[in-house]
């Protein structure tokens, strides 16, 4: 699907255009977002709001202080569980899931 | 292990500022902030600010933060700013003065400044309502963060909790996005914000429910929809709820300061209502009770850009002034003007609240 | 200031504070207990919370068997709405050379004949086992009891001072006991920042504070505070992994029911009750430690936080009467302390009421450092 973009702003030129466009996917579908942005904007474009599933409750989360201080956007992001995605810059080819439970810790390679 | 004269916590418009001055009077200034771009909430600002010239008057904010911006840049050009972005300053250690940092996800380490200066800014308070915790609730520095920064819409239509300066400039700046505003929704009997910010929503059409509040948030894994409901003097529900068709709902009800370093350092903290919660008592020059601290900007007290970036002015100089055998004439002789620049800002009837709240956290000096 | 009379008044807001108060009343006393701050606020809140039955010693063993038999169910027992969280993963002690496995085999043989049957010694590919994720190099075996494990040192405070307060028992939070009032050389009553109180008997759980309560009736506590520290990470989901106590440096972690990772090491720190954490103790803690479990290399710290222990010269507690008519202690825990709230309370309860003490602890006797009799528990570092 495109990404959603705003264009046409009276005020801000965003220069989508100039920007380094990358693949990346989540859960397994591939998209695509700006490198170096952070990975929930890129979801967000792509029409993704849901980034994980509590353990507990089962409740859904997703973005919300876009600061890195509210746990709210965690993500497995190349198999490292809790990744703060409002804050963490998109890189090609990236592995974005969505977390269910607390995580699990990657082993050692 | 990394040493600099002047550390500076947050490169919004207070860390900013304090490290452009701390730099312009020779010292070696630190500047590190947690987010991937520096300027705080500034950058996310298209209104254009007022009050004096030498506070931008007529300038949008993202462009005062562009200005700023080009200052630092001077000064990392001549090595008397270092910068770091994502990077997060993770532990102050009173014992001896260290400073935990990570930068990213990989990077630990630790420096020892001589002096520090926090500016770390504010984060949302939020409101319990029925599904707050659904995708589609979001702050508003959220919301400002992925239209103004990143340039992708919020939503298609968003209910903004919250009649005050945000919660007016965020649904103009929303509906400048292309975004449908539901409508704004305040519990207090009037408008928080200013006339002029007020003004502009209301001819766009935007519908201001005062006396209300969010009972609930629609909608099973995501948000679609709302019911608000009107309530009287005592906060107590009245009449019917009503359906708002949203699939989005900002919530700019209030910020509250972030203090954590300053708790860890052992601050003298006090809580004060109207500077919107804990703060570290301080001296005319922005010193902590702590003698090598100062504090800046809305992690001082919730106000705004403009009095955050003379505040910052203030500490930087300040911080640099105490590094200085001649500091204290120096200190004498340029905070004089910021000083006026401060009290100009907050006089009259829309100062009134912060005055009363900085009347509980000033002191003289720290003999 | 009101004076108020009480038959006796608890010094201390702790594990131990709490639990003597709850068993004095349930014996009909009129109890009070002060707390300078709130309760779990010392020693107890910052405790690494855990529990075992194995230990080096009888009296310690027996003292264990009881604490352990209680706090499975204490707070059910004691009809708390909260939970104990008391959680099973086991307990792990790794021997790193011939002589502490030689020490850990004596401790198992003695549990065993005093009937903690569930401890055992494990070799190292039975360590393998009941714990998949560490790297037992250099570990030459170890000892193990599936039953020690963790429990919740806040609920499990608050579940004895609200048992305690239904009980009748006044709990003074935020009140300093400032001295203790003598008549011809009894416990008489003492005073706090918010007046004086009459009683017939003190008991003194103020853990490191002690040395103070001591002084004001001219006795000499030997207890020496000693900073500790305790780094927690981000929660993650549950690992087949027992708490860890390695025996070549004393670092020790263990995964808490809510999924975060708790880490501690032996290292030299300052002996005060100060509560600043140091920077050096996060490196101290990950040099060590991760070596021994590598999948923790990836894992986020989220807070660090200090607490002191109260340790004495053979690093056992002070327990029972003192050369002062109606003055008692039970204190000098040294990193203990927590588990022992059970059998312990009862044990004051036991002595202020004239008793004798169900299990006998008079090793850990007030007069012992005078008389030169100190008391080594293999089971403690």
């Amino acid at each position: 699907m495109t990404r959603k973009m705003i264009k046409d702003h009276p005020i801000l030129n965003f220069e989508h255009e100039k920007k380094k466009v990358v693949k990346f996917t989540f859960d397994g579908r591939e998209m695509e977002g700006v490198e170096g942005e952070p990975i929930a904007a890129a979801l967000h474009s792509n029409g993704v709001q849901i980034y994980r599933i509590t353990p507990k409750q089962e409740r859904t989360r997703g973005f919300f202080c876009a600061i890195g201080k509210c746990s709210s956007c965690f993500m497995v992001v190349n198999g490292v569980p809790n990744v703060r995605t409002c804050v963490t810059p998109l890189e090609a080819g990236m592995k974005v899931e969505t977390q269910t439970g607390m995580g699990i810790l990657k082993p050692e390679e | 292990m990394k040493r600099t004269d002047i550390l500076v916590v947050g490169g919004g418009p207070a860390g900013l500022s304090a490290a452009i001055e701390a730099a312009s009077l020779g010292a070696d200034v630190v500047l590190m902030d947690s987010d991937l771009k520096l300027g705080g909430q500034l950058i996310k600002q298209t209104h254009k600010f007022f009050g004096s010239r030498t506070e931008f008057a007529g300038t949008r904010g993202f462009e005062i933060a562009d200005i700023l911006f080009d200052e630092v840049e001077k000064y990392k050009q001549e090595g008397k700013l270092e910068v770091f972005s994502n990077t997060t300053v993770t532990g102050y250690y009173k014992e001896d003065g260290i400073v935990s940092y990570t930068i990213g996800e990989e990077t630990y380490d630790l420096m020892k400044p001589q002096k520090i200066v926090m500016a770390t800014g504010a984060q949302e308070k939020r409101i319990a309502f029925y599904n707050n915790d659904l995708p589609g609730v979001y702050g508003a520095g959220a919301v400002q963060t992925l239209m103004n920064v990143y340039g992708i819409p919020p939503g298609k239509k968003v209910l903004m909790i919250g009649a005050g300066n945000i919660g007016l400039i965020v649904s103009y700046q929303l509906m400048q996005a292309g975004v449908k505003v539901a409508g704004i929704v305040e519990a207090m009997p009037k408008i928080g914000g200013y006339w002029v910010h007020a003004a502009k929503v209301r001819r766009l059409g935007v519908p201001i429910y005062l006396q209300h509040t969010i009972t609930e948030a629609l909608g099973e894994k995501v948000i679609e929809g709302a019911t608000i409901q009107e309530i009287d003097n005592s906060f107590n529900l009245v009449g019917e709820p009503m359906k708002i068709d949203c699939d989005t709902i900002c919530m700019a009800i209030g910020l509250t300061p972030t203090c954590e370093l300053l708790w860890s350092a052992g601050c003298e903290m006090k809580f004060v209502p109207q500077l919107c919660g804990y703060v570290a008592r301080r001296d005319a020059m922005m010193r902590t009770s702590h003698p090598d601290i100062w504090v800046a900007g809305d992690a001082a007290g919730i106000e705004e850009a403009s009095a955050a970036m003379v505040e910052g002015r203030i500490a930087g100089l300040a911080a640099a002034a105490s590094l200085k055998p001649e500091g204290c004439q120096m200190l004498r002789e340029r905070s004089a003007d910021y000083l006026k620049r401060l009290e100009h800002l907050r006089a009259g009837d829309t100062g009134a609240k912060i005055r009363s709240g900085l009347e509980q956290v000033c002191c003289e000096c720290w003999g | 200031m009101d004076s108020k009379k009480v038959d006796v008044a608890v010094i201390g807001g702790g594990v131990h504070g709490c639990s003597t108060a709850y068993h004095l009343a349930q014996k009909g006393f009129k109890t009070a207990l002060f707390e300078r701050d709130y309760i779990t606020s010392g020693s107890s809140g910052r405790s690494a919370a855990g529990l075992r039955y194995q230990f080096g010693t009888e009296v310690n063993i027996l003292l264990a068997q009881y604490n352990m038999k209680c706090l499975k169910t204490l707070g059910r027992d004691l009809n708390y709405p909260g939970d104990l969280e008391y959680d099973p993963a086991g307990y792990l002690w790794i021997a790193y050379s011939e002589s502490q496995l030689d020490q850990l085999e004596k401790n198992v043989k003695l549990q065993n004949e005093l009937g903690t049957t569930g401890s055992k010694v494990l070799n190292v590919k039975e360590i393998q086992e009941v714990a998949p994720h560490l790297n037992t190099e250099g570990m030459l075996g170890a000892s193990f009891n599936q039953e020690d494990g963790h429990i919740n040192p806040h609920t499990l405070c608050f579940a004895y001072a609200d048992a305690a307060k239904e009980l009748g028992v006044e709990i003074y939070k935020k009140t300093s006991v400032t001295g203790i009032i003598t008549k011809n050389g009894c416990v008489a009553g003492i005073h706090t920042d918010k007046g004086d109180w009459e009683a017939d008997a003190v008991v003194c759980c103020a853990g490191a504070w002690s040395v103070e309560a001591g002084r004001w009736l001219d006795l000499d506590i030997p207890i020496t505070p000693e900073r500790h520290q305790i780094m927690i990470t981000e929660p993650v989901e549950r690992m087949k992994h027992p708490m860890t106590l390695c025996l070549d440096d004393g670092s020790y972690w263990k995964q808490c029911p809510n999924g975060t990772f708790m880490l501690g090491v032996g290292k030299d720190e300052v002996k005060d009750t100060s509560f600043y954490a140091s920077w050096d103790y996060l490196d101290a803690a990950t040099e060590r430690i991760l070596p021994k479990m590598p999948v923790l290399s990836g894992i986020r710290v989220v807070r660090q936080w200090t607490g002191p222990y109260a340790n004495t010269p053979d690093l056992q507690a002070i327990v029972g009467p003192t050369p002062v008519e109606g003055f008692y202690i039970d204190c000098g825990w040294s990193g203990h302390g927590l588990q022992f709230a059970p059998s312990v309370g009862r044990i004051m309860a036991e002595f202020v009421n004239g008793e004798k003490p169900f299990i006998d602890v008079s090793m850990f006797r007030y007069s012992r450092f005078e008389e030169g009799e100190l008391f080594f528990e293999p089971a403690c570092i």
